[in-house]
């Protein structure tokens, strides 16, 4: 153990003297702190408002977590995916003599840190939100530290040590996992014919003695429900339940046989992890999903005829010819489905005020801000040497370079815009300037990655950086919506969304040209 | 000494190897030959003990997943990875306490000299090379004083000076009774090193070489040898 301290520490202190360094780390420290500060007062109106400012809300909070967090963790250790290793650990620990179960505590305490900081702002919010004591809070704290990471530990050294589980057996364990999920749905669906909607029925379902008996969660809840409430018979059954069950899977742990087979499956995960990481390193936000490669098929050969920057965009196109939805993913599929929810919402709702058009620029942006990362496929053209040895103007190479991105956005926008127009009754013109809109704003984030490439660098890192190009888009967005007031107010939704399209087009236009200044100089990236 | 004892490995329906087995006699240099997918690196990484197969690797009589064997025992993968928070000695220094070996400031600084990496100690590993990265990975496998020791394709990034340190500090391991594994394409590099070797083959051994039994010494022509052979096999029976 003595190595895997050291290993902590000098990492700790490392990177710790290394972020001591860099002044982007204190402008960090100011915004979490205020983040930190700011929540739990926003919180305590919250739930003052919701009735539920007093030990029961907490309580109901911190079950809502367990049901929503232990499934996920069950079935990521189930599958052996929910301890992080790195290229460095498969390098020197995995083969050291440090025994397999230590190596696995080592990844599992690793996170422990993260835990800690959390704990704490949960008792702040436990103090502040719920008026909850602080004798109990701290009780909470050391089972929430102590038995519970422990009791987690446990089972991870279960589900990854254990060499005689069969693959069958593995599966089940997940079949177990989203089954205690679906039978908390149920239950949930149970509590809704009962009681019906609103809050004080979901506090009835947290609360509830049925969720109590859910092994693991209910066991879970009840512990926390003896913690901060008066106790009940159930909640008493709940938690000798979950002490019983402690007990059982550490003996299990303890006796458990293990040899490192589970290197193999750590190291695959390390493979796809790293990959994950250098893309959310290069700024790509979206890049979360690890192990799901693109497959790629065989296409038949193609008489494609283009010179120059055309032979980018070629390049891509056979790429996507060879995945099996050409460039339509999810999100593609995300955009018809909002689409359709907008016109499904004006329908049963019965909205029929002209700003009702309106509805859908703003669902678009939302959906561009959450479910889209600066950067896609296309930036890996950035990256490549022969993006710049191509002998053409840098204009055109950004053009084809980002072709298929802005076809992607038209798609999504008109699948995003054509259910709610019809529903809403938009007419031709405004349909079209609504597509426009919608197309040109997600044009601008796209642009503004290649924008903040060459404004900002790596001189802010990549946060820094993407803040930046957050606070560009930003910009345009007001722009655009102070263009649709004006428009609004001159000319009603026509020319509003005639003023908008203009204000993204223009800002495009912009961006493109600053953009091409990235073509110029190879060694930036 | 190190043996390999009937290992296969299946990677879903691909067999990675086959019933492989050979054994690296004490004090000699073992060298494993193979073209690309030859399933050189599968028998490697089992050696090592990052891969589930059948079969068993016996390392100075242990099996390779115990922590007996594991003590005596040092790796030097193709692809250096550095922890990229820790500078050069401590990663050295986190070696030593994991294998539970003592190394004095001597013999560290003797180790760096040969390596030239006395001036990149205080470097963390993410400001590192490639090849400073695979020497201070070869540093970390020698600090322990292993009795056996793996290596898998080392030469590769390291300069002329280095790979030159390497073959001397291969050539003295041998001498004072080290096991050595070289898994690698660089023929001309282990040409004066090798004792023993191991032609594979998609995922079987060809053949064994003996030096001491071998008129032809010429690793490059052993190998072609072998796997035209094989080649010419397979084309006739197809």
């Amino acid at each position: 153990m003595e190595a895997l301290w050291f290993l902590y520490y000098r990492t700790f202190v490392n990177k710790l003297k290394k972020a001591l360094h860099k002044p982007v780390t204190y402008v960090y420290i100011v915004f979490v702190l205020f983040y930190l500060l700011m929540v739990p007062f926003s919180l305590k109106a919250l739930a003052v408002q919701a009735g539920a400012a007093n030990p029961g809300g907490m309580a109901a909070m911190l079950t809502l977590l367990a049901i929503w967090m232990i499934p996920a963790n069950l079935v990521a250790y189930a599958k052996r995916k929910g301890l992080v290793y790195r290229e460095s650990d498969i390098h020197f620990l995995f083969p050291s003599p440090i025994t397999p179960k230590k190596v696995l505590l080592y990844a599992y305490t690793r996170g422990l840190f993260g835990k800690l900081l959390l704990l704490l702002f949960g008792i702040c919010l436990g103090g502040i939100a719920f008026h909850i004591s602080w004798w109990r809070l701290l009780l909470y704290a050391i089972f929430s530290f102590v038995v519970e990471t422990f009791m987690e530990g446990c089972l991870m050294m279960i589900f990854y040590g254990n060499e005689r589980m069969t693959e069958r057996q593995e599966k089940l364990f997940v079949v177990i996992a989203y089954g205690i999920s679906v039978l908390l749905v149920l239950l949930g669906v149970y509590t809704y014919v009962t009681e019906g909607t609103g809050l004080a029925a979901v506090f009835t379902y947290l609360q509830s003695d049925l969720i109590k008996l859910v092994p693991i969660i209910g066991w879970y809840a009840s512990v926390v429900h003896l913690l901060f409430l008066p106790p009940t018979v159930m909640a008493v059954v709940g938690t000798i339940c979950y002490a019983v069950f402690t007990l059982v899977v550490f003996l299990i742990a303890w006796k458990l046989k293990c040899t490192g087979e589970f290197y193999e499956d750590a190291m695959k995960f390390a493979d796809d992890y790293e990959e994950v990481l250098q893309k959310q390193k290069s700024g790509d936000r979206t890049a979360m999903v690890i192990g799901k490669k693109t497959k790629y098929g065989k296409v038949e050969k193609q008489n494609w005829n283009g010179t120059g920057a055309k032979a980018l965009y070629l390049r891509q196109m056979l790429e996507y010819r060879k995945t099996r939805f050409l460039f339509f993913d999810l999100n593609t599929l995300l955009h018809l489905i909002v689409g359709i929810g907008i016109a499904a919402f004006v329908l049963f709702e019965g909205e029929t005020a002209d700003t009702t058009a309106f509805y859908i620029p703003g669902v678009a942006a939302y959906m561009m801000f959450v479910f889209s990362g600066f950067i896609g496929k296309w930036s890996k053209e950035l990256l490549s040497p022969y993006t710049y040895l191509i002998p053409d103007s840098p204009f055109r190479k950004l053009y084809y370079v980002t072709l298929i991105p802005n076809l992607k956005n038209l798609i999504q926008a008109v699948l995003v815009t054509i259910p709610g127009a019809i529903v809403i009754g938009m007419s031709p013109l405004a349909t079209l300037l609504c597509i426009v809109t919608c197309t040109a704003m997600a044009s601008n984030r796209l642009y503004a990655y290649t924008v903040g490439e060459i404004a900002v660098g790596n001189v802010l890192g990549n946060f820094g950086k993407q803040m930046f190009q957050m606070l560009l888009q930003m910009i345009v967005l007001m722009l655009g919506v102070g263009g649709a007031f004006l428009g609004y107010f001159l000319g009603g939704v026509t020319l509003s969304f005639l003023l908008m399209a203009f204000a993204f087009l223009m800002a495009d236009a912009i961006f493109m040209v600053l953009s091409t200044l990235n073509f110029f100089r190879l060694e930036v990236n | 000494m190190l043996e390999v004892v009937n290992v296969t490995k299946k990677y879903g329906k691909t067999l990675a190897a086959d019933n492989v087995s050979f054994v690296v006699p004490q004090g000699k240099v073992g060298i494993l030959l193979g073209p690309n997918g030859a399933g050189k690196s599968t028998i490697i990484k089992s050696i090592a003990g990052l891969l589930k197969y059948q079969g068993s690797v016996l390392i100075d009589g242990n099996d390779s997943r115990t922590v007996a064997a594991k003590k005596v025992f040092a790796y030097v993968p193709e692809m250096p990875f550095m922890y990229e928070a820790l500078t050069v000695r401590e990663h050295v220094d986190f070696i030593l306490k994991a294998y539970g070996a003592e190394a004095s400031e001597e013999e560290i600084r003797e180790l760096f000299d040969r390596f030239e990496l006395t001036d990149k100690q205080d470097k963390l590993g993410n400001e590192l090379s490639k090849g400073m990265m695979q020497k201070v990975s070869i540093c970390c496998a020698l600090v322990t004083k292993p009795k056996v020791l793996l290596l898998d394709e080392p030469m590769v990034g390291l300069d002329p000076a280095a790979i030159k340190e390497l073959k001397k500090v291969v050539a003295e391991l041998r001498e004072k009774g080290c096991t050595i594994l070289i898994s690698t394409h660089m023929l001309e590099m282990v040409r004066e090193l090798w004792d023993v070797t191991f032609v594979m083959d998609k995922g079987h051994i060809l053949g064994c070489y003996d030096r001491e039994k071998q008129e032809n010494e010429d690793l490059e022509a052993l190998f072609f040898s072998v796997t035209e052979k094989e080649a010419a096999a397979l084309a006739e029976e197809a």
